[in-house]
């Protein structure tokens, strides 16, 4: 193990892998709220929700510049000087197309309106609102 | 006897038609060479899904200790009666017997399993124009119950074998969405016991000379990570010969890309000797997991068809230049003897007509 107190952040959605790089920390959102790794972090498996997936102080061969990257849904391994995102989909913030976002809210509203006594349609309609709500709101963030 | 004239005609025909072929099989070869890279480039989410799967399954009963009920309804087995069969087939002609031969091995699996209620899923244009033909299409009708909620109620069965679905195009541009959405109806059909087993026929390739049609079970699963392959025809040795003539003229490798070791890496996912913390239950890993990971087998099933496809384009289009310009050696042959027959015809005339005088 190094000295650097690096960890290795991947994150890796089912067309490619985005990056494979060092960084001195990791903010993910987690299913349960968000969550900041550190080197040394316990052995940890869990669910990510939708948001932002923030790379802090990553070396990139570039100035350490925070770094920015919207998931929705997927999974997070992280191990004490690994750290490996499995997203569903990821996007850097100048990629979120804001109209389509703010569409794909306004549908996911219309199906919460509109879901009745049926639990599943709630929940589904639920993912659809929280998945554009972060998209929106990476879309804003300054890169 | 054709005249000179017309054989020109001819020639200039074919030579025509061999520019177009040519032109074809250049772009095959540069689409399968992109195929195959957005097929290495899904290939660690793939691995990973399945090793924390796999890793998970190995640390977690999948029966709950306490209730002993499954932890997830994609485990359950049930007899198969009710079957799904997903033919992946290409959105083009002008691919040789590609097609066809999908078709055949899905026909056979059919036929072979005669006893069953079969749901066809077809993706790409050429597999939904022949299931259309042969099968009817399941229709649905529109049902409100006590609650007021409008429902699909599928009709009764017009035969034992009825088209539910296709979908045209989703192959042409491979979008990760469509491709989830046709998992989650797969697996939501699975869960509420409308279908008992899902199958998927689809063309393997892992490199030009090495591909086979497979028959893979997707549901139930019985067991993560290993490809549950019930039938595959491999191609003959003339048919890879050919293949391989064809990529190396278009300047195509041959041997599968080692990977090996970026599937050492990914293998590790989830898979440490270490005791994790699980943020969810377990039922809530499986149940987010398990999607996943019939997403990335159908996934994985589409762009290997993809470069399939492009790679039979290739093969038949190199083989019809190759025809063409067969064709125009044997017309220009015919042409100068043809030529020759008039000219030699002529100096006989004016022999004979001086030997006349």
């Amino acid at each position: 193990m190094d000295e650097s107190n690096q960890l290795r952040v991947r994150l890796v959605t089912p067309e490619r892998v985005l990056f494979d790089q060092a960084a001195d920390a990791v903010e993910l959102p987690a299913k349960n709220g968000y969550m900041e790794v550190l080197y040394g972090h316990a052995p940890l498996l869990a669910e990510l929700g939708a948001g932002d997936v923030r790379l802090h102080g990553a070396k990139d061969g570039q100035a350490a510049a925070e770094q920015i990257y919207n998931v929705s849904w997927g999974f997070v391994e992280v191990l004490p000087d690994r750290v490996t995102i499995l997203a569903n989909d990821a996007l850097k913030p100048d990629e979120i197309d804001v109209p389509r976002a703010q569409q794909q809210l306004d549908r996911g509203e219309k199906e919460w309106n509109e879901a009745g006594d049926s639990e599943e349609k709630y929940t589904e309609a639920l993912h659809v609102i929280s998945e554009a709500e972060a998209k929106l709101a990476t879309a804003q963030e300054k890169p | 006897m054709a005249s000179v004239l017309d054989l020109r005609r001819r020639i200039r025909s074919v030579k025509n038609t061999r520019q177009i072929t040519k032109a074809m099989k250049m772009v095959s070869a540069a689409r399968l060479r992109r195929a195959q890279e957005r097929a290495l480039a899904a290939r660690p989410y793939a691995r990973m899904i399945t090793s924390v799967l796999e890793s998970l399954t190995r640390r977690i009963d999948i029966y709950d200790e306490e209730t002993g009920n499954l932890r997830h309804p994609l485990f359950a087995v049930r007899p198969e009666k009710r079957v799904l069969l997903v033919i992946i087939s290409g959105d083009k002609g002008f691919a040789g017997a590609f097609n066809a031969n999908i078709l055949k091995t899905a026909f056979q699996f059919i036929n072979g399993n005669g006893d069953k209620e079969i749901d066809v899923e077809a993706v790409g244009r050429k597999g939904r124009d022949l299931t259309r033909r042969r099968y009817p299409v399941a229709a649905y009708t529109e049902e409100t119950d006590e609650n007021g909620i409008a429902r699909q109620v599928r009709n009764d069965r017009k035969g034992a074998v009825e088209v539910t679905g296709d979908h045209v195009g989703m192959l042409l541009k491979l979008e990760t969405r469509r491709v989830f959405e046709l998992a989650q109806s797969i697996i939501s059909r699975y869960v509420h016991e409308e279908i008992d087993a899902a199958y998927i026929v689809y063309n393997e390739f892992k490199s030009v000379i090495s591909q086979r049609l497979v028959v893979e079970r997707l549901l139930p699963i019985m067991k993560i990570g290993v490809p549950q392959i019930t039938g595959a025809v491999e191609p003959t040795e003339e048919q890879r010969e050919r293949a391989a003539e064809a990529a190396a003229s278009a300047g195509i490798t041959l041997e599968a890309i080692d990977t090996a070791e970026a599937d050492e890496e990914a293998k590790k996912f989830g898979t440490a000797n270490v005791d994790y913390i699980y943020e969810q239950p377990a039922e809530e890993l499986f149940n987010g997991l398990l999607p996943q990971y019939i997403f990335a087998m159908l996934y994985h099933a589409m762009t290997e068809s993809v470069a399939a496809e492009h790679a039979a384009r290739m093969t038949a289009m190199d083989s019809a230049t190759n025809n063409a310009s067969d064709m125009i050696d044997a017309y220009t042959l015919e042409m100068n003897r043809v030529r020759q027959a008039a000219i030699t015809k002529e100096i006989i005339e004016i022999v004979s007509g001086a030997a006349a005088v």
